[in-house]
């Protein structure tokens, strides 16, 4: 077995681990309780580094796309998100539009 | 069902697209790329997965920061448990609970009969899950026909997505600091970098977060 592999074997079981907590928890445990809420940040602070890391320093083929690019594309998917609240496609839509015209722009 | 396949679904499936052309363009194949959205079934920690273990990191840090990216399971199902009812069937959404059901679920299940709950929610997961199965199939066969920039901009679909979702949520309580704290932690993950970087800054950053809550 390879890593990856054994990576996602024990993925899957502790996030099958982590709702059946959840299910048995619920009822017993607010949401609100100091454990649920520091799961709650370290998840999103995990997410919110993940996602400026691939932004801003990417690997493989999206390295490849100046920052430029990357920052227009980001740019235009925040713009189109605020004038069209709770609207992700055309968002993305948007975003991936800059992020292809930028780069075709800055060559 | 038609609920779960309406334009939600439709930006939840640009991402497993995105994902099923990452896996491929990692060297990671098909197979890997199903059982990941099927069995995993949440993109915040199959991305992170992706990234470590693709780039030929050890097993034990890339399951650390898949898991940490993925630990809002934990609060999710906390939170849904108490509208699916007592009986032993509820454990039959356990792999289904992930952000487009869980969302979708703590909207509408309040305003059903407590016996229609329980379908409804599992009918909305499958429906949900079969069109993520299915897009990251077609992303995985298809990105090896694209041209790069359009790779790419496959690519750039998942953190995009994820921006979005995560500035969409920061009017939340206690939500900012942990974006805030995740953001000025993402250079120290640079710096550890390996697969070591991104646990480690998601832990401190979340953890500082969470006293920053706490104690103000």
């Amino acid at each position: 077995m390879s890593q990856a592999d054994a990576a996602l074997a024990f993925t899957i079981g502790i996030g099958l681990a982590l709702r059946g907590c959840g299910l048995l928890l619920g009822g017993a445990l607010r949401p609100d309780h100091p454990a649920i809420a520091w799961a709650s940040a370290v998840s999103v602070a995990t997410l919110a580094a993940f996602v400026t890391l691939a932004i801003a320093a990417p690997a493989g083929l999206l390295a490849t796309v100046p920052l430029a690019a990357r920052l227009a594309g980001l740019a235009a998917g925040f713009l189109a998100f605020r004038l069209l609240p709770g609207r992700l496609l055309p968002a993305m839509g948007a975003g991936l539009a800059a992020l292809l015209l930028a780069r075709a722009l800055t060559g | 069902m038609a609920q779960a396949l309406g334009a939600p679904a439709l930006a939840m499936g640009a991402t497993f697209l995105a994902f099923g052309a990452a896996v491929a363009e990692a060297g990671l194949s098909l197979p890997w790329a199903l059982l990941c959205t099927g069995a995993v079934y949440g993109m915040a920690g199959q991305l992170v997965l992706l990234q470590l273990a693709a780039g030929g990191g050890a097993a034990l840090p890339a399951t650390i920061a898949a898991t940490a990216a993925n630990a809002r399971f934990l609060p999710m199902a906390v939170a849904i448990a108490p509208l699916l009812g007592r009986g032993g069937r509820r454990w039959l959404v356990l792999p289904f609970i992930a952000i487009t059901p869980w969302a979708a679920g703590m909207r509408v299940l309040p305003g059903l009969p407590d016996a229609a709950r329980l379908p409804w929610f599992l009918g909305f997961a499958l429906a949900s899950w079969c069109a993520a199965m299915a897009a990251t199939a077609a992303g995985h066969l298809a990105a090896p026909l694209l041209p790069a920039e359009f790779r790419a901009a496959l690519l750039f679909a998942n953190p995009l997505y994820f921006a979005l979702l995560l500035a969409a949520d920061a009017a939340r309580p206690g939500v900012a600091p942990a974006l805030l704290a995740g953001i000025l932690a993402a250079p120290l993950a640079f710096a550890v970098g390996g697969a070591w970087g991104l646990p480690l800054a998601g832990l401190l950053g979340g953890t500082l977060a969470f006293l920053w809550n706490r104690l103000r």
